[in-house]
């Protein structure tokens, strides 16, 4: 009984945090809205008993990342007149909606046939940090490997969009 | 131990990359010896990748890493063509770069890196490792798209690949989720087995998460009706970039559309229906866009949309019993060596900026270049499916295998389709025949691009001739 209010209650937080990330006009509202988002996302993992995803989740997201952005937010230190003109947005929000909602209405139909079922508790190890090394390193070796090569081209490739370039050749 | 060994060319394709990105700190390392090195490590991969299985179409180990990973012959070859188009892809950059001049190692690094994705993505069969591998590749391509950050037309072209593509990301990661809920697993191989036992249609979960994966496929190889971005992507995109998008990435994406398909009968038999619209309004869209562009990249991309269609063809008439996917790399094949001939050919006319990119461009290229315009009607004609080219056989065995699967339909507007295209392939070839030289077509730069054009064409008879001698 607690637990479907508590997840009522993440599960509104997430969404509203989401919604405020996009309609809000100032980026620095938008990314404390995210942080809600990221915060609630935390709670439902934790529901889920991912002890190991919760706590990242909150120190590498809600913590680290979120602390990055913002702080290149204030270092760009944007102001009302930075802001570009987006006097219709509605319109492209409107817009917008038009064409997601019969995708959403589909996938809503989809989740209201799932059938229903008991929530069982489960082992202790479940979501651990032993629990979810186990895994990892055994069965899921290859994707936690590859997942280096997508950082590693991230990083190249912010290097060359985004740095000095002095004229070679 | 076997497991690494099927990986083989992917670490050599990686490690490729990771070297060159340290070289690249190096002050005295010039463009050309650069280009050299990343020809070299793509040959040697090309080389391990052939050397590795054994040859036939039994599969040699079915899963690999516990599942994440499926080596067959048909992820063989089409592991064979992406590491022959990243090796042509960097023969066109180094003679674009001798004209165009934003080059840095990174680039051939950042090439290499997105070869890796791709080798990865014809052999996953995990849809965690797919979407990764998929991201590797996809984030690579949009960096090299916008390589070139002077010109504005870049920027546009990766700011719109970016959006759309992370688009296509959140749909993908959306239905895998989805999937993982119906099926309780994200391995093709207990997916498949699930599906076995439970039909697939009464799992509403299941046809919302393959629904949401196939969207993102389809939006990949630009079908209808998500083909809109792919001509101002491909026209903004350097040259090598677009020759290597073009080829690369459609293969990729396709083997693993194809590996995804075939996971089941009863959901493929679902699909196939809307597949059937979806391969029809592409190919028709993709002619009626390539009819109506004067610029020569631009019409690529288009008919890029067109054999998109085709591959769509192969994949509806695919069966789940026995896949060989035999049909759809050939065409791949057939595919990637003409456009790649086009495009190693505009490296060297392009001239500076790209100046030479319309039809007009090229008027009366055979009077002053014959040989160069022999090998672009040759790749003309293989887009065209005109016998004896590679294109040609591949069609060929599109459309039988279409009538074997009882889709006389789709095979019909195949061909109705292959007809209109021969509009505008063969349109170049009369400009560069028939009309008088307006210019000199001079080239500057020593390059290897006229090489890669020889080899391409006698590559696509090469291709063409492959099954009657096997």
């Amino acid at each position: 009984m607690v637990s479907t209010i508590l997840f009522s209650a993440f599960a509104v937080l997430a969404v509203a945090g989401a919604a405020g990330l996009v309609l809000l006009r100032h980026p620095m509202n938008g990314a404390m809205s995210f942080i809600m988002t990221l915060i609630a996302l935390a709670g439902l993992f934790a529901l889920l008993s991912a002890k190991l995803i919760f706590a990242i989740q909150l120190i590498v997201y809600a913590g680290a990342i979120m602390s990055l952005i913002l702080f290149i937010i204030m270092f760009l230190n944007i102001g009302e007149k930075d802001l570009p003109d987006e006097s219709n947005r509605w319109f492209y929000f409107g817009g917008g909606a038009v064409v997601i909602a019969p995708l959403a209405i589909f996938l809503l139909k989809v989740v209201n046939k799932l059938p229903s079922c008991e929530a069982t508790i489960v082992g202790d190890s479940f979501g651990s940090v032993k629990g979810v090394g186990m895994v990892l390193f055994t069965e899921w070796l290859l994707p936690f490997e590859i997942v280096s090569i997508l950082l590693l081209v991230a990083l190249v490739g912010a290097v060359v969009l985004a740095g000095k370039r002095e004229g070679k050749l | 131990m076997l497991d690494f060994i099927i990986i083989l060319p992917l670490l050599v394709v990686g490690a490729g990359a990771i070297a060159l990105m340290l070289l690249a700190s190096m002050e005295n390392l010039s463009e050309g010896s650069t280009a050299l090195v990343s020809i070299g490590i793509f040959a040697f991969a090309f080389a391990v990748q052939l050397m590795v299985s054994v040859s036939g179409n039994v599969a040699p180990y079915e899963t690999a890493f516990s599942g994440m990973l499926t080596a067959s012959t048909f992820t063989k070859v089409a592991g064979l063509i992406i590491l022959a188009c990243g090796l042509f892809s960097c023969m066109i950059a180094q003679t674009y770069f001798t004209q165009n001049k934003f080059s840095s190692p990174e680039f051939y690094s950042l090439m290499m890196f997105a070869a890796s994705g791709m080798l990865l993505l014809t052999m996953a069969a995990e849809l965690i490792t797919l979407f990764i591998s998929l991201e590797i590749m996809s984030l690579a391509i949009y960096v090299l798209v916008g390589y070139d950050r002077s010109r504005i037309k870049r920027s546009e072209a990766v700011l719109k690949y970016l959006m759309l593509g992370a688009f296509a990301g959140a749909f993908f990661t959306m239905g895998a989720a989805l999937i993982y809920g119906g099926a309780g697993s994200t391995r093709f191989a207990l997916i498949s087995k699930y599906l076995a036992t439970n039909s697939f249609l009464e799992s509403p979960v299941l046809v919302a998460g393959t629904l949401l994966v196939i969207v993102a496929f389809l939006f990949k190889v630009a079908a209808f009706p998500f083909h809109a971005w792919v001509v101002d992507v491909y026209d903004g995109a350097p040259l090598p970039v677009t020759g290597f998008m073009a080829t690369g990435v459609k293969t990729a994406i396709f083997a693993v559309f194809a590996n995804f398909i075939v996971l089941d009968n009863g959901m493929k038999g679902v699909w196939v229906d809307y597949l059937f619209y979806v391969a029809v309004f592409t190919m028709f869209a993709g002619n009626l866009i390539a009819i109506g562009q004067n610029n020569l990249k631009r019409m690529l991309a288009a008919s890029g949309i067109v054999h998109s269609g085709y591959l769509i063809i192969a994949l509806v008439a695919v069966g789940t019993e026995n896949f060989t996917g035999g049909v759809i790399i050939f065409y791949l094949a057939a595919y990637a060596a003409a456009t790649l001939g086009v495009f190693t050919a505009l490296a060297y006319l392009g001239g500076t900026d790209e100046r030479r990119d319309s039809f007009d461009d090229f008027k009366g290229l055979a009077k002053v270049r014959p040989y160069t315009a022999a090998a672009i009607t040759i790749f003309m004609l293989s887009m065209a499916g005109i016998p004896p080219t590679a294109g040609f056989m591949g069609k060929f065995y599109i459309i039988t295998d279409a009538i074997r699967a009882d889709q006389m339909l789709l095979a019909v507007l195949g061909i109705v389709s292959s007809i209109l295209s021969m509009w505008y392939y063969l349109r170049l070839v009369i400009m560069m025949y028939f009309k008088e030289p307006e210019e000199s077509f001079e080239v500057s730069g020593v390059s290897l691009a006229p090489v890669g054009t020889m080899i391409l064409a006698v590559s696509v008879f090469a291709i063409g001739f492959y099954p009657v001698f096997l």
